[in-house]
């Protein structure tokens, strides 16, 4: 039966996947919150240097970033192994994303409400962190949860470093036993992550919700 | 939010000692690139495992000559960007020697021979390379059987939109044929045999015609003079023993 050759080679693929995912997720969206919270101080010279690296991160592929860490470097010195390059490009682009959305989110809570927090006599690093970031965070939710999702589909990208992900093996059955079938094997595993994400994705938004929230 | 921020800490410091671990567990080992999704010559088994002509070749070599070797699996269209970069130390899967790769690279001997081969579907009317004339054509991105097929320029320009139609893989080329929208591959004719066998050989018609007559060789950087000659004298070697033709009666005896 096909479907018993194909269990462990896309087992081991979904398990590359899912790292690149999770380690990207969990290191780019907490260093996008930090360098949102920095961006909103409004300090000219940093902006100016994030709304640089913003342009550069979101206007070219990712596909592009990849292999400019991993072949371009060496020319200027800097030689990094493959696992490091997918890392690196991954959670610069999308601390870049991330931080896009949580400066939407940032501007949308009411600046009176700072002012409101300095009068109860908080300072401003309080302020912030206990009454305005709570509230952009959770109306940035819904577009981050986008990007979670995008982010798990994406990892497909890594191939062209040579690493073996989920379509990669899926790819490599594919050539093995002469079929497509294990492109709807594929197709499954990520509708699987994805509807797992946006089922978690879900409970979390509910619990951030002050109203139905605990 | 702080619970967050030491689990992506955590995370990260344990990213960091992967990547140095597996850098220094590698450095002394002679790093094969491969395609691991080209069969027979590499590919994956059930068990996720490495296996192909090649990489028994490369293994029984490298015992010859007495070098410990690892498999990197690259994206071919890479492959040498991969080599001049230093990230892997020879291509050797299904590497065939053309004028163009000779610019990039230092070849070995070649060890295997190998056709371009037309392949079009059982009850299609193409018969010669001149009905392609107008046809759509596909081939593997940056395969041999490209470059043979844009050699020939004058029958490269009567295609259908001027130009042959890439896919990333040879089984996309196979797929696309069956689905009618091309009308006749060129692939390497070891893959094509295998593929054929997989999906059923009575589906498909081979031409007389074909694009020539190659070979495969192990591709070695520029630099890398001495090692090429070892490479050389153990295939030799291996030739001469007859461990060359066990191993190649294990993957093509048909």
């Amino acid at each position: 039966m096909l479907i018993g050759k194909l269990i462990l080679p896309l087992f081991e693929g979904t398990l590359v996947t899912l790292q690149v995912f999770a380690i990207t997720f969990a290191v780019s969206l907490p260093l996008a919150i930090l360098l949102a919270s920095i961006q909103a101080a409004r300090i000219k010279i940093i902006n100016l240097f994030f709304q640089l690296f913003i342009m550069i991160e979101r206007g070219t592929p990712l596909l592009l970033q990849m292999m400019f860490v991993f072949f371009g470097l060496p020319y200027m010195g800097v030689t990094l192994d493959r696992e490091t390059s997918i890392y690196l490009a991954f959670v610069l682009n999308y601390t870049a994303y991330f931080m896009e959305i949580l400066r939407g989110g940032i501007n949308s809570v009411d600046s009176g409400q700072l002012e409101a927090c300095q009068v109860l006599g908080y300072s401003r690093f309080a302020s912030y962190v206990r009454v305005i970031l709570p509230q952009a965070l959770q109306a940035c939710f819904p577009s981050i949860g986008n990007e979670v999702l995008t982010l798990i589909k994406d990892t497909s990208l890594i191939t062209v470093l040579g690493a073996s992900e989920l379509l990669k093996a899926g790819r490599s059955a594919v050539n093995t036993y002469g079929t497509a079938v294990p492109f709807i094997y594929v197709g499954i595993i990520y509708l699987m992550l994805t509807t797992t994400a946006e089922f978690l994705l879900k409970k979390t938004e509910k619990k951030m919700d002050p109203v139905q929230g605990e | 939010m702080k619970k967050l921020l030491t689990a992506a800490l955590v995370l990260l410091f344990v990213l960091a000692g992967c990547g140095t671990s597996s850098n220094t567990d590698s450095n002394e080992k002679l790093i094969i690139g491969v395609d691991d999704t080209f069969a027979p010559m590499g590919f994956r088994d059930e068990n996720n495992e490495l296996v192909g002509f090649d990489i028994d070749l490369a293994t029984m070599i490298a015992e010859k000559i007495g070098i410990e070797i690892v498999f990197q699996p690259i994206d071919w269209a890479m492959k040498e960007t991969e080599l001049n970069s230093n990230n892997i130390d020879l291509i050797w899967n299904g590497y065939t020697i053309t004028d163009k790769r000779k610019e990039q690279v230092n070849f070995t001997t070649p060890y295997l021979e190998n056709r371009q081969i037309i392949v079009v579907l059982a009850d299609s009317d193409i018969n010669y390379k001149a009905d392609l004339a107008g046809k759509s054509l596909s081939v593997q991105k940056e395969s041999s059987a490209l470059e043979a097929v844009l050699k020939e320029a004058d029958l490269a320009a009567s295609l259908k939109d001027g130009a042959p139609v890439e896919f990333d893989t040879n089984i996309d080329c196979f797929m696309d044929l069956e689905a009618g929208r091309s009308n006749a591959i060129v692939c390497d004719e070891v893959l094509a045999r295998y593929v054929m066998k997989q999906r059923g050989a009575e589906k498909y018609r081979v031409l007389e015609d074909n694009f020539g007559e190659e070979e495969y060789g192990i591709g070695v950087r520029k630099s890398d003079t001495e090692l090429l000659e070892k490479l050389n004298t153990a295939l030799k070697d291996a030739k001469s023993d007859g461990s060359y033709d066990t191993l190649y009666q294990k993957w093509f005896a048909e």
